[in-house]
């Protein structure tokens, strides 16, 4: 994103910037700003406006203020999405960001089949939402499913019903999860330790540094920049939780992994509650960009 | 082979590096642990129903069965949701091709007013979480009679920033004085952009195609949304509403299904790999 940003005061070839070179730039971006426009802005924009009206999947909006904000902090549904949705985001962020930068030291290491683990781990990246829940739900299943039977190998007993008791359900969401989407981090983080210069860490190890004080004082500043937008994009993602808990789990057992994204689904598409919808979207974006605020400040980004 | 391994650190000093094979131990347990479900999901979708719950687990079965694959096919649409999905990732990926490569042009080269509050505003819908679009793209489509057509499930999809940007970052690199002699020749934008742009960035397209591809291809909460006809419900859709849900069904089906949906996509990858690679480190977003 920086390299975007440093050019853009660059002068570029023509020098004359007059209406026809304008007319021209925007004759290039007119069809995809008609996209962007029609499918994001603008129901971006009518979003935020719904969440204060009342509206129904026919008939006419009607404004009521803030109502629907305060049906929302009062509903202890929704109270309880916003806590179940939280828990997973402590319990699927950390790890995946952890992990994530973990998993690129390993294959950043000159090993052999580096490679083919790269690729192994890379692979769920194209898999469905739809067909890994259907594969965690059988690899997760209590008293035949492969977790359980090696966790009793290793001493772990009884078995474990995973997506069945409300304690052990949103951890086997997040388990689930990791397993399917670190790959993203892992990759970013890998192209991050790739345009380390070698030379860093020549010069450090000449001066006696060990391997654990290469990596604490030479890859991970280095690679602060790349948290700065690894972290939030996770953070964003897991607030967004959706496809899996509607595999696997439809939010239950007792609602323990009922989460916003599945509130808005079911407020908005199974009771057509339009604008309460809206409202939980809005405070779904909200919380999203406090964190992103508050964790950019935190790195001293902006 | 034996020479180089020799070569290899592990055998440094002519004896085993213990902190080495520590790390191949863990390389090695990584690849179990990410490679195992997909064994476990085909080795499942053949074993008769007599071996399915066979305790401890085995591996393969003893009289291996392709039945439920073709039973697959007789009690769900599964051609139907195939030809869906392709049908819509066709749509967003070239909708988001051609918008994208157009857009990326002035971006990266031109100078106009209102360039910096553009590029601001794209780059910051990364951050916009799309449950707030829900809503009114739902209400939009059903307004205008679109829901259930394969417009209202592919275009809205192509509006993602993520091409424009790729592009955009591309385009920065490609040499001025390219663009310079094409000029002199009398170039117009519109032929510097086919002749020397579009030419030069063979691996940024096929990056955002078959990023977009992907995307599209396993998109599930918009599709959910919008489709409730088996006309256009896609893969991902049809797997989770029919045949994922709670598992209550012939676990051979069940797994042979969600088997059916993943080995076209990991062959895909395969291929490509190299292009998945490029896009999540170039962006950072998942497909």
């Amino acid at each position: 994103m920086t390299s975007v940003a440093k050019t853009m005061d660059r002068p570029v070839t023509s020098s004359r910037a007059s209406v026809r070179n304008d007319l021209v730039a925007y004759a290039f971006m007119a069809p995809y700003l008609v996209l962007f426009i029609l499918f994001l802005l603008l129901p971006a924009i009518v979003g935020i406006y719904a969440s204060f009206t009342k509206w129904g999947i026919i008939g006419e909006p009607q404004w009521v203020g803030l109502r629907n904000y305060d049906k929302l902090i009062n509903s202890e549904i929704f109270i309880e999405s916003l806590q179940n949705t939280l828990y997973f985001v402590i319990l699927a962020a950390i790890p995946l960001i952890v992990l994530g930068f973990l998993l690129a030291l390993l294959v950043h290491q000159k090993l052999r089949f580096r490679n083919i683990a790269r690729a192994i781990v890379f692979l769920p990246h194209v898999v469905s939402v739809a067909a890994v829940g259907i594969i965690f739900q059988w690899i997760l299943e209590r008293s035949s499913g492969l977790l359980n039977y090696y966790l009793g190998v290793l001493g772990v007993n009884p078995p474990i019903n995973w997506l069945g008791e409300p304690e052990s359900a949103m951890p086997a969401i997040a388990i689930t999860t990791i397993w399917w989407t670190v790959n993203g981090n892992m990759i970013i983080y890998l192209a991050g330790l790739q345009d380390i210069p070698e030379t860093l860490y020549e010069s450090a190890r000449i001066d006696g540094a060990s391997g654990w004080q290469l990596t604490r004082h030479i890859t991970i500043p280095m690679l602060l920049p790349i948290s700065a937008f690894v972290i939030p994009l996770t953070v964003i993602a897991c607030w967004r939780v959706f496809g899996q808990v509607f595999v696997m789990t439809r939010g239950g057992p007792q609602g323990a992994t009922f989460t916003v994204a599945q509130f808005i689904y079911e407020t908005a598409f199974v009771r057509f509650n339009m604008g309460l919808a809206s409202a939980a979207g809005v405070i779904l974006m909200l919380i999203t960009l406090g964190f992103t605020v508050v964790q950019l400040r935190a790195m001293k980004v902006i | 082979m034996s020479q180089s391994w020799r070569n290899d650190s592990l055998y440094r000093d002519g004896s085993l590096n213990p902190g080495r094979l520590a790390l191949y131990a863990i390389l090695f347990f990584v690849a179990i642990v990410w490679g195992v479900p997909f064994i476990w999901m085909f080795v499942t979708s053949i074993k008769p129903d007599t071996e399915v719950f066979r305790y401890p687990p085995t591996w393969w079965p003893e009289q291996p069965t392709l039945e439920f694959y073709t039973r697959l096919f007789e009690s769900f649409p599964m051609l139907a949701w195939f030809r869906n999905s392709l049908i819509v990732a066709v749509i967003t990926t070239s909708l988001t091709l051609v918008t994208n490569v157009l857009a990326g042009y002035p971006l990266a080269r031109m100078r106009f007013r209102g360039r910096r509050i553009i590029l601001l505003i794209i780059l910051s819908t990364f951050l916009l979480p799309g449950e707030i679009l829900l809503v009114p793209l739902f209400l939009g489509m059903v307004n205008f009679k679109l829901a259930n057509t394969y417009f209202s499930i592919a275009v809205p999809a192509a509006a993602n920033a993520f091409g424009v940007f790729l592009m955009t970052q591309f385009f920065l690199t490609i040499p001025v004085e390219l663009e310079e002699a094409g000029r002199l020749d009398g170039c117009s934008r519109l032929g510097l952009l086919w002749r020397i742009f579009i030419p030069l960035s063979g691996p940024a397209i096929a990056t955002v195609a078959i990023f977009t591809f992907v995307r599209s291809w396993n998109d599930f909460f918009w599709p959910l949304v919008i489709s409730n006809t088996d006309a256009t419900r896609t893969v991902p859709v049809g797997l989770a509403i029919f045949v994922g849900r709670g598992l209550s069904m012939r676990f051979g089906v069940i797994m042979a299904s969600a088997a059916a949906a993943t080995i076209p996509a990991v062959i895909f990858f395969l291929m490509l790999q190299r292009y998945f690679v490029r896009g999540i480190s170039t962006t950072g977003l998942r497909g």
